[in-house]
């Protein structure tokens, strides 16, 4: 999986690349439109991350190219503040999705891989692990040959952490993820808390223990 | 009271006071001079009835004048020497019956003619006087009336024509607003007590308005800028914390550093939504019903509702649908439900949501005491409990100001109240 990041802020860039990459995507990125599009034109991405701010005009141009040459790849716009606009705009000309900044790298993670599961078309869609295998299709979760029962939000939960494996996903990572801005931070914490407590102990009861770690005051980590 | 009653209100009393009194003297004055009058005359009759004594008239033959009465009679001895003044009271000779008295004055003395002595009283009635002085009082009366009502009207004119630019100064500084960016233009006055209050308040707006505004970026321009160093500080950190070899010393600070980061992070989006509020950059408006507006966000908080165990009573009276902004009013909600959530007791709260005609209420147990009023809805006032920004009611303060409505708290029996009237 290939992914292509446009982005000019170099900071963020960095990181971007470095999450991506540990999460086993190759990266490559470009900081202007011009660049964007030579890359684009030379190379075949899965997927790519567009800025909407970018130094020699607006990320939407970069989106419009992709979606005439290359209609299959799967695109993210990122914001910089709450821009309505753009978001509204990127999604119409067809972005999978959007991100306003500042955004968790594991939301972030999280995202790709909810974009480039849906433009599989056909394939199996499935986040398979030792003993652990979650049809992200069927939104079903299997341990070691059973079914597990699991809740709406368990499942989210779940497959958030799967999408992020070996990091450390911080509890407002999960809350944000989970319910937006719309819940406040302490409210949301206890109850991301409850639902790891529930999930890890349907894990442990189909003998699939340390699968997730709670790292004390952090967050909790999905661990291959 | 009005500045322009009090002084007029003064002035009057002084002057009434002061004709009063000058009444009362002028009457006086003209009271003794009347008197002295009547003395001279009297005294005048006296040297007319010595020189006709004098001259041979009979003690009898002198007759009374005018207003004037007479009696001579001759005496064995001389009793009294020089001029005795009397002054009597009787009763109105035309009017026996009448109370009406008339003041007589009476002169008295003893002359001594050609070895006789005779004894001569000339009367003079004192009513004509009085009455004079009567009339003249009654007239200055009625002058003072008149000229007190025309001064008391005159100041009133001169006064309000004079105050004008006061008051309209007064108008202007109170409908004045420091939010909207307006220069107050003065009346032009040649008062310079009022020129120099103009130019004065004038200088003083200026110079708050400038203030206001260089603070108002200045929070602007820090809540902005201080939203990339943080998110920076966030994503780094969120990278640092991925690593696995930390002793509990640095996991600790770490955890710190973050939950502080977190913090300020809220923070900050909490001011620079109030900060969009007051700019006015959620002009945009959609006809939402409110009713279905409150079943949404009880949807989405479904989770926190059921982890409490709490029961929601809805009691929509009335369908309304409003013209507002979606995403202003979803804050105003979700800030209402949350903290009916948050500080709802642990176990078996209720939440009851009330919408009607013109107003919506979210009233919910809780496990805190009733909240101080005063500074309920001020930015970071946060009653004490943990965890909170102290943002959320000032957000709503902000919404419900915004569109001009109006929100009211209410404690009664541990459930605590908000109602919106709109």
């Amino acid at each position: 999986m290939r992914i292509l990041i446009i982005e000019d802020e170099k900071s963020l860039r960095e990181d971007v690349v470095d999450y991506l990459t540990e999460n086993g995507y190759k990266c490559d990125f470009a900081t202007t439109i011009k660049s964007a599009m030579q890359k684009l034109s030379d190379i075949v991405y899965s997927c790519a991350l567009v800025d909407v701010g970018l130094p020699d005009g607006s990320g939407i141009e970069i989106v419009e190219f992709i979606k005439k040459n290359n209609p299959e790849m799967g695109v993210i716009i990122v914001t910089a503040k709450n821009a309505l606009e753009d978001k509204l705009e990127g999604l119409k000309i067809g972005a999978d999705d959007y991100l306003t900044k500042p955004f968790h790298l594991s939301e972030l993670s999280a995202r790709v891989y909810s974009v480039l599961r849906r433009r599989n078309f056909g394939g199996k869609n499935s986040l398979v692990f030792d003993g652990l295998e979650i049809d992200t299709t069927e939104k079903k979760v299997i341990a070691n040959g059973t079914q597990l029962q699991l809740t709406k939000k368990e499942y989210e939960i779940l497959v958030y952490l799967a999408s992020n494996p070996t990091h450390l996903i911080t509890k407002e990572a999960l809350a944000d993820a989970i319910w937006g801005d719309k819940a406040d931070m302490a409210t949301s914490f206890d109850f991301v808390y409850s639902q790891i407590k529930n999930l890890k102990k349907k894990l442990n009861e189909a003998d699939l223990k340390n699968y997730i770690k709670v790292v004390y005051g952090m967050g909790y980590k999905f661990k291959d | 009271m009005k500045l322009l009653t009090k002084s007029n209100i003064y002035t009057t009393i002084t002057t009434v006071l002061l004709f009063a009194m000058g009444i009362f003297i002028v009457y006086q004055v003209i009271l003794i001079r009347l008197d002295n009058e009547v003395d001279k005359q009297l005294l005048s009759t006296k040297e007319k009835i010595v020189k006709g004594l004098q001259d041979g008239i009979s003690a009898n033959d002198f007759l009374s004048n005018i207003g004037q009465k007479i009696y001579v009679r001759k005496v064995e001895s001389q009793t009294v020497f020089g001029n005795q003044f009397i002054e009597y009271v009787e009763k109105d000779p035309k009017d026996p019956s009448s109370d009406g008295d008339i003041t007589q004055r009476e002169l008295l003395f003893q002359t001594s003619v050609n070895g006789d002595v005779y004894e001569a009283t000339v009367c003079n009635s004192l009513a004509e006087g009085r009455k004079i002085g009567d009339y003249i009082a009654v007239v200055v009366l009625i002058f003072l009336v008149v000229s007190v009502i025309i001064l008391f009207l005159l100041n009133r004119l001169i006064s309000a024509f004079i105050w004008s630019p006061f008051y309209d100064t007064l108008t202007k500084i109170k409908t004045w607003n420091i939010k909207k960016n307006e220069v107050l233009n003065f009346k032009d006055t040649d008062i310079d007590e009022f020129f120099l209050l103009n130019d004065t308040v004038k200088d003083l707006t200026r110079q708050i308005q400038a203030d206001y505004h260089n603070l108002k970026e200045f929070t602007e321009n820090v809540s902005h800028e201080a939203q990339t160093p943080l998110s920076i500080i966030s994503t780094k950190l969120e990278l640092l914390m991925q690593e696995d070899n930390y002793n509990e010393k640095q996991h600790k600070l770490l955890v710190q550093i973050y939950n502080a980061t977190q913090r300020m992070h809220k923070l900050n989006e909490g001011l620079i939504l109030l900060t969009r509020i007051e700019n006015k950059q959620f002009v945009e408006t959609s006809a939402i019903e409110l009713t279905h507006a409150f079943d949404e966000k009880i949807e989405v908080l479904e989770d926190f509702i059921e982890a409490k165990q709490i029961t929601i009573e809805k009691q929509y009276n009335k369908q309304i649908t409003k013209e507002v902004n979606p995403v202003l009013l979803t804050i105003l909600l979700n800030n209402l439900c949350i903290n009916a959530i948050k500080y709802n007791l642990e176990e078996g709260g209720t939440i009851k949501i009330t919408v009607d005609e013109d107003s919506f209420s979210v009233e919910n147990t809780s496990y805190i005491e009733k909240i101080n009023r005063q500074f309920l809805f001020d930015r970071f006032n946060k009653n004490s409990i943990s965890g909170s920004l102290g943002l959320g009611l000032s957000l709503i303060k902000k919404i419900v100001d915004f569109y001009n409505w109006q929100v009211t708290y209410s404690h009664k029996d541990g459930s605590h109240k908000f109602k919106i009237y709109m």
